[in-house]
């Protein structure tokens, strides 16, 4: 039993910000049907990780990740009978989400002008680029120039000037952000519809979730109690924060209160060349010799350390410095381990691997990872039973091509 | 721009899917203020408790007048507003009162320091059952390493963010220092919300366990299934994309920069024909991604070579007729200034208590029925007599007598 038992979502979503929505749902006990083209289903199956194996799309480390719990009905909605069996499952749903360009919805006969009279116990969910009426020079977009329209981008990484602005952290964060902006409001409107029985149109725009995730700062420069300007820095701190090598990879330093100098001073043995500084210059003369100076020191002490103890003793210390992690650091996390972050999924295709669950831990209704992505068409035969779909008609609607 | 007028209904009467869901904030700084955020811009009443021997960071920082502090100002808008002492036992009393009334209460304190309250899940649970009580911290409120603490960054750099980003054969460079508190805060809320459903189904509360770097990993899945499937350790790459050719940021004129993306061999036609070159779209180096991937360097480097002398704007333009994605990397200036996050309402203005206006940066969504969003972060205090008074049912003079003894200053 999880939370969202019971719940019928309708996933017409074909890119990660819609399938992220889905398992975000779909992990909590959603009933989520994926409705994919028949023949090469959804494009996120042709998208890397690939995994070494014989059968074409339903090899994805990305998919697999993105779409366990769900169950996969392959249909084609572009034919009319597609388009009318499409409209028979909306009347069986709860939640819709979909992830398309904007004129997609219409062309496949769902027009959100109506939808609220047509259906109006049901959530309607669109994850666009730009909102649903994007001008002229923002119809095409990708994850890229969606980070790099929202001031993400221009400003990653900090402190650097003199090569190209970044795309973030791997290569679907835009999406991911969007995804559970969306999951976020799906779910409310789910709270209030229990009493009101009205569903709702929602649009979320991922150029907006991402300049929604600058509030702190964003917020402060346009009311003017912040500078803009053209400048790469504009969003950094002042400091010697950041990140340097270790003996064995990289750690991260945060330091800007006096305590932090305290602990470093402890960690580095009490060095000479912290007694030129003022004690409390991090918070009151942090210019930028200081800062240089400072980060030339540690850099070079901590290349003699290894990344995961030395930040065991500068934690205790009280000092702010933590190892910067890769893929296989996670995995061998002791405090992962603890809280079961990785779970073992069997895929029929995959075979047996560890898969990243979710942040939260809920005490009553744990989201769990019951079952694998689904392969392309699997429930077919299951859901066209439960939902009342004749195998012709299936058949009809381009099942098999 | 459009400038709201401070709604005269009450708080918890402002619609949106949250209207009549009260929640209780213990929180510092950003991650748990943001959380709270998106609550109330989805219509939930939520309340921040402080105090003047404990304030928030953002109310001071930089700053004489803790009631216009940009920071604070910037995250807590359309929030409550009330003062208890938590050090006291009758704070926190009053608090446990409060949560009474309560739906959700958010705290992201230092670890252990809702334990030392008297404010822990124990307790809170004894006095309101139901509640659904959300706990934010870098680790997680158990484990070996719950102990550590961090800022935004440190969440980055421990969930596997920061090695990611970087230029290719160079160290990682890590997401912008801003990074990771806000996108912890949406996982909070997400989570916070799922259980409130689940409490309207059940009647059942539970106790949330929110881990900040958990959140980080869950923004690089699918880079992590990369090592559980096939033992492969990503490290930053620059702006490559296993799919798309190009896939980068490439400088123009006057210091600008474009994003370009290139998924579909029909894209780089397109490409190749408007950089004046449609030679290269049949060129055997370029005609397939996985032969512009094969020799991406170059790649880039002619793409570079065309952009750098251009006006961005008129690129941009250029690209986009003909089906290409391409966009600006905005840079503060232009954020502030985009036409169209202005025409959405993305920024709109809302009233303070002293009747000045000031604008604020919009949610993610936009939705039917949705909730208004037009007071600006409270006064310290200023919801105090409403919360005692009204929702606590406090007379005046027992209102009078706690403030007197320094329990609600």
């Amino acid at each position: 039993m999880s939370a969202l038992n019971g719940i019928q979502v309708l996933e017409l979503a074909e890119s990660v910000g819609g399938e992220y929505c889905g398992k975000l749902l779909a992990d909590f006990g959603a009933a989520v049907i994926k409705i994919e083209k028949p023949g090469c289903g959804s494009p996120t199956r042709r998208l890397g990780p690939q995994a070494t194996g014989e059968r074409d799309g339903e090899c994805s480390g990305l998919f697999a990740y993105l779409n366990t719990n769900k169950q996969s009905l392959a249909f084609d909605i572009a034919t009319p009978v597609g388009a009318a069996t499409l409209d028979k499952l909306l009347g069986r749903m709860d939640i819709v989400i979909d992830d398309h360009a904007v004129d997609w919805l219409n062309n496949v006969g769902i027009d959100l002008e109506n939808i609220e009279q047509k259906h109006p116990a049901l959530v309607l969910c669109s994850i666009t680029a730009f909102g649903r009426t994007p001008p002229a020079e923002r119809l095409y977009a990708e994850d890229l120039t969606v980070f790099h329209s929202s001031g993400w981008g221009y400003h990653t990484p900090s402190g650097e000037d003199s090569q190209p602005p970044l795309k973030g952290a791997g290569r679907f964060l835009t999406s991911y952000e969007a995804g559970l902006e969306a999951a976020l409001c799906v779910v409310s409107a789910l709270y209030e519809r229990e009493t009101s029985g009205l569903g709702r149109v929602i649009e979320v725009s991922k150029q907006e979730v991402l300049a929604s995730r600058i509030d702190y700062v964003l917020g402060q420069m346009i009311a003017g109690d912040m500078d803009v300007g053209t400048a790469r820095t504009q969003f950094d701190l002042a400091g010697p924060a950041g990140i340097f090598p270790c003996r064995d990879g990289y750690a991260y330093i945060w330091m800007s209160a006096p305590g932090h100098w305290d602990a470093l001073r402890k960690l580095l043995g009490n060095p000479t060349w912290m007694d030129a500084f003022p004690e409390r210059w991090l918070e009151r003369e942090c210019t930028p010799e200081r800062v240089a100076e400072c980060r030339r020191h540690v850099a070079a002490w901590l290349q003699t350390q290894n990344k995961h103890e030395v930040a065991a003793v500068a934690q205790k210390l009280g000092l702010t410095l933590v190892a910067v992690n890769n893929a296989k650091d996670l995995f061998e996390s002791e405090q992962y381990q603890f809280r079961k972050f990785f779970a073992e999924v069997n895929h029929p295709v995959l075979g047996s691997a560890l898969y990243p669950t979710v942040p939260y831990k809920l005490s009553e209704t744990p989201a769990q990872l019951a079952a694998p992505a689904p392969l392309l068409g699997q429930h077919n035969d299951v859901l066209g039973q439960h939902l009342e779909m004749s195998r012709a008609h299936l058949v009809d609607a381009g099942e098999r091509q | 721009m459009s400038v709201k007028t401070r709604s005269e209904k009450p708080q918890n009467m402002r619609g949106g899917p949250l209207q009549g869901v009260r929640v209780v904030e213990l929180t510092k700084v950003w991650a748990g203020p943001y959380a709270g955020k998106l609550l109330a811009f989805l219509g939930a009443e939520v309340i921040r408790v402080e105090s003047e021997g404990a304030l928030d960071v953002t109310r001071t920082y930089g700053v004489t007048d803790i009631n216009n502090a940009p920071g604070f100002q910037a995250v807590n808008p359309q929030k409550l507003s009330v003062q208890i002492d938590m050090k006291t036992e009758e704070g926190v009393q009053l608090i446990l009162d409060l949560v009474k009334k309560s739906d959700i209460l958010i705290e992201n304190l230092r670890p252990g320091a809702v334990r030392r309250l008297g404010l822990d899940y124990a307790t809170v649970k004894a006095a309101k059952p139901d509640i659904i009580y959300t706990s934010m911290g870098m680790y997680g409120t158990e484990g070996p390493l719950s102990y550590q603490t961090g800022y935004a960054p440190c969440f980055a750099a421990l969930g596997g963010l920061s090695a990611l980003v970087g230029y290719a054969g160079g160290a990682p460079a890590g997401m912008n220092i801003r990074y990771a508190d806000s996108t912890f805060g949406t996982i909070a809320a997400y989570a916070s919300m799922v259980a409130l459903l689940h409490r309207r189904r059940s009647g059942v509360g539970q106790f949330i366990d929110v881990s900040a770097v958990e959140s980080m990993t869950s923004m690089i899945g699918d880079s992590v299934m990369d090592f559980s499937l096939n033992g492969v350790i990503r490290e930053c790459d620059g702006n490559r994309h296993a799919e798309m050719a190009p896939h980068g940021v490439y400088p123009c004129r006057g210091g600008d920069w474009i994003s370009v993306a290139v998924a579909a061999d029909s894209a780089w036609r397109e490409l190749a024909a408007i950089m004046g070159r449609p030679e290269l779209a049949t060129d055997a180096q370029y005609s397939t991604l996985a032969a512009r991937k094969a020799n991406e360097v170059e790649l880039d480097r002619l793409v570079s070579t065309w952009t750098a002398d251009r006006d961005v704007a008129e690129l941009v333009v250029l690209l986009q007729r003909r089906g290409v994605a391409a966009a600006k990397s905005q840079n503060s200036v232009d954020l502030i200034a985009d036409q169209q996050l202005w025409a959405r309402d993305f920024f709109h203005a809302v009233t303070n208590s002293d009747g000045a206006t000031r604008p604020v940066v919009g949610p993610g969504w936009t939705m039917s029925r949705s909730a208004d969003i037009s007071a600006g972060a409270p006064r310290l205090g200023e919801h105090n007599s409403y919360i005692f008074g009204d929702i606590l049912g406090l007379t005046v003079a027992e209102q009078e007598q706690l403030a007197a003894a320094g329990i609600t200053r």
